[in-house]
């Protein structure tokens, strides 16, 4: 019974996008980079590096825009709220979610039954995706270092003498290719095995309907059915909108009997 | 004028007359020269005549040629074999004092010849092959001296050394895995002695001798050294990858590659990427000068470049055998004590196992019921019932409420978008009604101070003012 309403305050339309963004560069950035390491398809290796050079200026570029949301756009604290703060605040260390580190991975090693009542991000979740922002720019600075055009600067030339050679700096810029692909097995598979409404929310926008949190009580209060099941307990509505989904529950429950 | 006609029947055109190559072919050379020393073709000339003097005078800059750890591999370059080319000839002429390669002399008088060299002071010292430290530098004799002892009496007074070869930038082959004899280049060795000499760079397994003649001509006519990169190579020479200035460089970028040595592909020409070429991340100027009077090189010969070239001067596990092998894979291979593997292999293991070990997760979930929306929610927060917040306590004691009473009326929160409502087990199903009806219940006990009382006694209104929605189906059905 741990499903929270996935409210869109949970990722404003920005960062859906730079998400959106990220997930096309990074696919188009693995794909070229594997062809880049080895030609496995012949006849594209012009259209690979090109490919490769250009999304790793979107990648990066897309990472600084996320950075700069985090403290010009406002988010949702937790999961189930409407409430917004600035967004910077759901990446430091919550109110919501302190000392649950251990919660989250006892959890998820099946040392305990109950799901932890968190903040937004669970915390593994918020410690891995605040590495990536470094690790993005550290990828960068890598390849930077093997690009022609760019091998040479006195900055790069730096990094390469300090890992030991070319060598050592491409096999470092490839592990770095495979630590993505292992991120995104894991998140692609923690964000979708409990369901797909965070995949939803994330990729379409939509709002799926779920418990609500109070981020006052720090805990459930409600639950918000969105029009499609009756709302129950304490959920924030405005009476507008609450109006509203009443008001299409009945509907369809109508319906419903009619049918029958 | 009087100096024109004196270097027309200079020594050193006589002794290139004597191996078959005209004035206009030296002028060439020494136009190449230019061009290596950055300088415009038209010093050509000037060049041709300051060596013409300076062999005339019996040597612009006496040099000693010392052997390390070597196989004279890099003195057999500069000899071509049998037929010795322009730069040799040029070096022998101007310069070259002592060699245990190529003197004539042999035994006591050469290293008598060495002496007087270093007595006499103002010269510069070649080094061929790695320094062996091992067993305190006796791992190599020479004239019943220590290798190590030699180069640092020679070092000392000279003005300057050319680290020539791979093995004496960085210990190279000589220092490869397991570098039984601790071997290591002449940078590093000498500046672990504090021996403070300028220490020229020249890669390669053998070094080009035009790079090497370059180098000391430069010296010879305007008495600097070369503009030196952060690998102290000369930087006009060595600041650019083979890869740049490859010939099979259109093949690359079009993605035309040879996959097999033997195939169609290699016939006609394609770039040998895939074949484990380390063109990309070495720093020689092999496709411009090229080899052997510039004949060809490895690459346009049909070898993937192995990377010869590679050197890390203060670093002798950085050299470019331990760096590049497999030469015909694209990545070195990482040594774990006696095992070695390609990067791939790790790195795609290691996703392969987490792949696995999250499979195994998943499978996990669904037993465990998790897969649907997650495990229930804790009641309370561990730290807040662990550290007794009287507020967290209430927060929760209400959440409780909520998900009984949500359990009551059959609704299931499961994570699928439908929001199924569970009937099989007997349970009602919960109407906007009833469910409105409920709500207002829980509204009006809190109105009633319930916030405050305990959580059974929420329960209990609760109960009074709800029939139980399992008792109906069996009553009102029947």
């Amino acid at each position: 019974m741990a499903h929270l309403a996935h409210y869109r305050e949970a990722h404003p339309l920005p960062m859906v996008i730079t998400h959106w963004v990220n997930l096309i560069a990074m696919i188009v950035l693995i794909l070229s980079g594997l062809e880049i390491h080895y030609p496995l398809v012949p006849g594209v290796m012009g259209i690979a590096r090109g490919l490769h050079m250009f999304f790793a200026f979107v990648l990066v570029v897309n990472c600084v825009v996320r950075i700069v949301l985090a403290f010009v756009a406002k988010s949702a604290p937790a999961g189930g709220t409407r409430r917004l703060v600035r967004d910077y605040k759901t990446w430091l260390p919550q109110r919501d979610n302190k000392h649950q580190l251990w919660a989250w991975i006892s959890y998820y090693l099946f040392l305990r039954r109950e799901h932890p009542i968190a903040a937004k991000l669970g915390v593994p979740q918020k410690i891995v995706y605040l590495l990536i922002a470094p690790l993005i720019f550290f990828t960068a600075y890598t390849g930077f270092c093997l690009w022609g055009p760019t091998m040479g600067w006195p900055i790069f030339t730096w990094g390469t003498q300090l890992v030991g050679g070319a060598m050592n700096m491409r096999v470092i810029h490839y592990f770095c290719m495979w630590v993505f692909i292992i991120f995104m097995c894991i998140h692609v598979y923690l964000s979708l095995v409990e369901g797909a409404s965070p995949a939803t929310l994330i990729f379409f926008w939509k709002e799926t309907p779920g418990l609500v949190y109070d981020p006052d009580t720090m805990n459930i209060t409600g639950f918000d059915g969105m029009g499609k099941e009756p709302d129950y307990g304490e959920t924030f509505k405005d009476p507008v909108r609450a109006a509203a989904d009443a008001a299409a529950v009945a509907e369809r429950e109508a319906a419903r009997e009619g049918a029958e | 004028m009087a100096v024109r006609e004196q270097t027309g029947t200079s020594r050193l055109q006589r002794k290139l007359d004597q191996h078959g190559f005209t004035r206009r072919d030296f002028l060439k050379y020494c136009g190449c020269l230019a061009g290596m020393m950055g300088l415009s073709s038209l010093a050509a000339p000037q060049i041709a005549e300051a060596l013409e003097i300076g062999a005339e005078e019996g040597g612009l800059k006496p040099v000693i040629w010392l052997e390390g750890g070597s196989c004279t591999g890099c003195t057999e370059a500069l000899t071509q074999g049998t037929t010795p080319d322009i730069p040799q000839l040029v070096l022998e002429t101007i310069a070259l004092n002592y060699s245990e390669t190529l003197s004539a002399a042999a035994g006591h008088s050469l290293e008598q010849a060495r002496r007087e060299t270093i007595e006499a002071g103002g010269y510069l010292v070649v080094y061929e092959g790695a320094v062996p430290t091992a067993y305190d530098g006796n791992i190599l004799l020479v004239a019943g001296e220590k290798g190590t002892d030699i180069l640092l009496e020679t070092a000392k007074g000279a003005e300057a050394v050319i680290a020539l070869g791979s093995c004496a930038c960085d210990g190279g082959w000589m220092a490869a895995r397991p570098d039984d004899a601790q071997a290591m280049g002449v940078q590093r060795f000498l500046s672990e002695q504090g021996v403070d000499v300028p220490v020229v760079n020249i890669p390669c397994c053998p070094a080009n001798p035009e790079w090497l003649t370059a180098v000391i001509v430069e010296y010879v006519l305007n008495g600097t050294l070369p503009e030196l990169n952060d690998r102290n190579e000369p930087a006009a020479l060595f600041n650019q990858t083979v890869h740049d200035n490859c010939p099979r460089r259109g093949h690359f970028e079009n993605g035309e590659f040879v996959y097999e040595f033997g195939s169609e592909e290699e016939a006609k020409g394609y770039c040998l990427y895939p074949l484990g070429c380390k063109g990309p991340q070495t720093y020689a100027p092999c496709p411009i000068t090229r080899w052997n009077r510039s004949l060809s090189w490895c690459v346009e010969a049909g070898a993937p470049c192995a990377g010869c070239a590679v050197i890390n001067p203060m670093n002798p596990q950085g050299n470019w055998v331990d760096e590049n092998t497999p030469f015909l894979d694209r990545h070195k291979d990482f040594a774990v004590g006696p095992i070695s593997f390609q990067p791939t292999t790790v790195a795609a293991g290691l996703t392969v196992l987490v792949v696995a070990v999250l499979g195994v997760h998943c499978a996990g979930m669904k037993l465990a019921g998790r897969m649907d929306g997650g495990a229930d929610f804790e009641a309370e927060r561990r730290w807040d019932a662990r550290h007794d917040k009287p507020a967290a306590h209430e927060a929760a004691a209400r959440a409780q409420q909520l998900y009984d009473d949500l359990d009551e009326l059959g609704l299931e929160l499961k994570n699928t978008g439908a929001h199924r409502k569970r009937d099989a087990a007997g349970r009602k199903k919960a109407t906007a009604v009833e469910v409105a009806a409920k709500a207002q219940g829980r509204a009006a006990s809190d109105n009633a101070g319930a916030s405050a009382a305990p959580a059974e006694d929420a329960a209990a209104d609760l109960a009074d003012l709800l029939v139980r929605p399992t008792d109906e189906p069996e009553g009102g059905d029947k």
